[in-house]
């Protein structure tokens, strides 16, 4: 499992842990995100059940256990949260912020100790000690009940499955050919993502953020100008298409 | 690890299947109780020491079920502590190879209570599992020992069944056949929960 700072200010850090090379190749590889405050920290969509060893080992690499306060799973997918009975297990004390929607689905998984904080449809803002992370909206891209994390402070936006590419464990993690990278985007986002409208809705209201990054849940983190770049291409492409090969 | 507790949660299904099937033999030997309470009133005088039989039927019928009943609820809280078990297992094991890949990390000990924690939750988990495996098995006891009244019961009603008359002296045998199937077909479910509870005994 890779570590790699995203962002540093005396207020707090953005982490991101991934492309680990020894995930059973059957299981999509996953970008998982970590803010880490003055005595929180938030982890974001910290993935499946087969990964939990190795994350947890990354992330107390960087934070004490009990500084791990905050659990962020954008929508009920395996691949962001099937972890959780283990997550369960080593941070009993911990808040888990998930949408309103999945919250009777997402128990599934098994959560006796950790409390749910359901975030309502419009979203909400999360405080760590003084920094501010908002939940944004993100319904139907692709979960019905689904939120990226926007900090305006770092500005970076992590999108969970908006922006995501399948690609080799040993891909680099950010974008250098935008056009190149378009083509691995291209068949997710047709076929996973089911309305253009809230595809739409999500790219106005988005092209108000001032963002540096966008950090998808799989594949490469966009930056500086490939941000707009993605914005563009995305309003552009018509999903919900049912791509055949 | 994982063929063992797959093997568990079967057996402990199958502990509870076999009960089910229990409940309703019995069920059908409650019905032939009430049949042949119904001969036994329609022999009359001749069949008068039929008619306790019947209730002592209808008690066996009863027993079997209320057991059965108990038995099976027994194994569906079993299933479920064993399930935890599987759980508190799975995250040890997962802790484990956490403390060898960040052995070196500077907070690897903020784990050591998390992991203290699991570890008793294991022990309490794995005492309670044996605790219910033990009483589990009591259950099975009891009730293949009340069965062996039925082939007592079997035998008098023969007995009984032979002073009837010719009229209904068939249709009373039958009844203390049934007594006869319906206890031999329970107590072999029983011997094969009773072998799966052994295998549980063994984990
Ligand atoms: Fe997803
Ligand atoms: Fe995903």
């Amino acid at each position: 499992m890779k570590t790699q700072k995203l962002f540093e200010c005396p207020s707090h850090t953005w982490i991101m842990f991934g492309r680990d090379d020894e995930k059973p190749e059957a299981i999509i590889d996953t970008n998982q995100y970590m803010v880490v405050t003055k005595n929180n920290s938030l982890l974001m969509d910290p993935g499946g059940i087969e990964l939990f060893s190795a994350m947890l080992a990354a992330v107390i690499k960087q934070v004490p256990a009990n500084k791990i306060t905050h659990l962020f799973a954008s929508h009920q997918d395996p691949d962001i949260i099937s972890s959780l009975g283990l997550w369960d297990q080593a941070l009993p004390s911990a808040t888990l912020h998930s949408p309103w929607l999945w919250e009777s689905f997402i128990r599934h998984f098994g959560m006796n100790n950790i409390n749910y904080a359901a975030i309502p449809d419009e979203g909400n803002i999360l405080k760590l000690d003084g920094v501010a992370l908002e939940f944004i909206p993100a319904h139907y891209l692709h979960s019905s009940g689904n939120f990226n994390v926007y900090d305006p402070e770092a500005k970076i936006l992590m999108s969970g499955d908006i922006g995501a590419a399948m690609e080799a464990v040993d891909a680099p993690l950010f974008v250098e050919d935008f056009d190149e990278h378009a083509k691995k985007m291209r068949m997710f986002h047709q076929r996973w993502m089911p309305s253009n409208e809230a595809k739409n809705d999500w790219v106005r209201r988005v092209r108000k953020l001032d963002i540096e990054m966008m950090c998808p849940q799989h594949g490469r983190i966009f930056k500086g100008d490939d941000v707009k770049r993605f914005l563009d291409w995305f309003e552009s492409l018509e999903v919900g298409v049912l791509n055949k090969g | 690890m994982t063929d063992l507790s797959q093997n568990y949660f079967v057996s402990v299904a199958e502990i509870a299947a076999k009960l089910d099937q229990a409940t309703t033999i019995a069920q059908k030997l409650s019905l032939t109780a009430s049949n042949a309470r119904a001969v036994a009133l329609r022999a009359g005088e001749r069949a008068a020491g039929f008619r306790p039989l019947t209730d002592f039927i209808d008690r066996l019928a009863e027993i079997t079920i209320g057991s059965s009943k108990k038995i099976n609820q027994m194994a569906a809280v079993l299933s479920q502590t064993s399930a935890e078990k599987v759980r508190a297992d799975g995250a040890i094991l997962h802790f484990n190879s956490v403390y060898k890949i960040a052995h070196e990390s500077p907070y690897i000990h903020s784990l050591d209570e998390v992991y203290e924690r699991c570890k008793s939750e294991q022990d309490r988990l794995e005492k309670t599992y044996r605790r219910q495996i033990e009483q589990l098995s009591e259950e099975l006891a009891t009730l293949s020992s009340e069965l062996r009244n039925a082939v007592i019961l079997a035998t008098l009603s023969r007995v009984e069944a032979s002073q009837a008359g010719a009229q209904y002296q068939d249709a009373l045998i039958n009844v203390a056949d049934n007594v006869e199937g319906a206890a031999g077909k329970i107590k072999n479910h029983i011997k094969y929960s009773q072998q799966m509870v052994s295998t549980l005994e063994e984990y």
